[in-house]
């Protein structure tokens, strides 16, 4: 709030009028709230809704270009004053004895700027969204998480099994109300980041189950990791890639009902450099079977 | 769990204690098409539960954006469209993560 109100709207201090007019409408559009539903928003228009009070009423602006961010604290009769003293030193900086603007409220008048159209009822604030964006494993765990948004801490608790798009409201969060009304809530969208291991499609989880080709051929028990722990898979025998074995409620945990399921893909693997005996048993194995995965 | 303690429609005297607005003005909004509101057979209206949202969105557009009820008008019709042709964005952006 403390910025510069000509940096504010984005105009040289020599802007005429005109400019700084069309350079606050375009911001304000682009900022008002019930446009822009990001949380920072709010604060950004009403910076420039101020900037704009006071950089279109020359009165103010004169005194803003003369004074700089202290303007309001200067008398109005400041040039009387300085005669009077004969050029002494300027005393009226915030003393308490200065009074006058000692008494200004400035939320009053950021809160003016959503009652300027002359109705002066409570107007309750902006529902606002902001984008939260979470690991697999955090949205299978939830948990409590602290964050920042627009320079505002917040303790957020994640309930487990949160998925893609999902909107996890925080009530009264979002933008303030202005004349007593209440505050808007703030919506953070979950996003789930690409995971390298995980794919989700719903609360089920795809993971690829890598396995030897003597494993897929004769069956076999293998350990593989999911969000929620290690867990045994049993490979049945003759498994080619691609089949998913299907791991019932270890996929994404459901506050509101039945989870998700956790598919193992399985995908067999090679060794890329095979070993003297392992070439033999390879080529006596290609030389016995007749499997033809391509044959009709 | 929770019994539902929102009613599913409000009065016009409702609408007007919920959003300060004199009931005349409320009954405007409707005429000009700003609120949803539905009439009975005795010609009495009612208004969904989210009115009292919208009609702060309207106060907050035509402050902050000096925005005439015309205008605000459009701009709650846009931003109604560009709700939903977002949601049906997010459905189709819908990837593997």
């Amino acid at each position: 709030m403390a910025r510069d109100f000509y940096e504010a709207l984005g105009v040289p201090r020599g802007a005429n009028s005109e400019e700084i007019q069309r350079a606050y409408r375009k911001l304000a559009r682009q900022y008002h709230p019930d446009v822009n539903r990001d949380p920072g928003a709010e604060d950004r228009f009403k910076e420039v809704s101020e900037a704009y009070e006071v950089l279109s009423d020359p009165e103010q602006r004169k005194r803003y270009d003369r004074f700089g961010a202290d303007f309001r604290r200067i008398p109005e009769d400041y040039d009387e004053r300085v005669g009077a003293g004969r050029g002494g030193r300027t005393v009226y900086t915030s003393g308490p004895g200065s009074g006058g603007f000692e008494d200004f409220d400035f939320e009053d008048l950021l809160g003016g700027f959503f009652r300027r159209g002359g109705r002066s009822g409570p107007i309750p604030g902006a529902d606002q969204e902001a984008v939260l964006t979470l690991s697999v494993e955090e949205a299978y765990r939830g948990g409590q998480r602290r964050l920042t948004i627009s320079d505002r801490e917040l303790d957020v608790t994640i309930p487990p099994g949160v998925v893609d798009g999902q909107r996890i409201r925080l009530s009264g969060q979002g933008g303030r109300g202005s004349g007593g009304g209440t505050a808007g809530d703030l919506f953070l969208v979950v996003r789930i980041a690409p995971h390298p291991r995980y794919r989700l499609e719903g609360r089920d989880i795809i993971v690829d189950l890598p396995v030897t080709p003597w494993e897929a051929a004769l069956g076999a028990t293998v350990p593989i990791m999911t969000p929620g722990g290690d867990v045994k898979v049993r490979v049945v025998p003759g498994s080619s890639s691609g089949r998913r074995l299907r791991l019932r409620g270890e996929g994404m945990p459901n506050p509101r009902g039945t989870p998700g399921d956790l598919y193992a893909v399985v995908k067999i693997m090679v060794p890329k450099r095979l070993g003297k005996r392992e070439r033999e048993l390879f080529e006596e194995l290609a030389a016995v079977s007749d499997f033809d995965p391509r044959g009709s | 769990m929770y019994p539902l303690t929102k009613p599913v429609r409000l009065s016009t005297n409702r609408v007007s204690a919920h959003t300060g607005l004199h009931p005349e003005l409320v009954r405007r909004f409707a005429a000009l098409g700003l609120i949803e509101c539905a009439a009975d057979e005795t010609g009495r209206l009612w208004f969904p539960p989210e009115t009292v949202a919208r009609i702060a969105r309207i106060q907050r557009l035509r402050s902050g954006l000096s925005l005439n009820y015309t205008s605000v008008g459009l701009v709650l019709d846009l931003l109604d469209r560009i709700r939903v042709l977002e949601a049906q964005a997010r459905g189709s952006d819908r990837r593997w993560t």
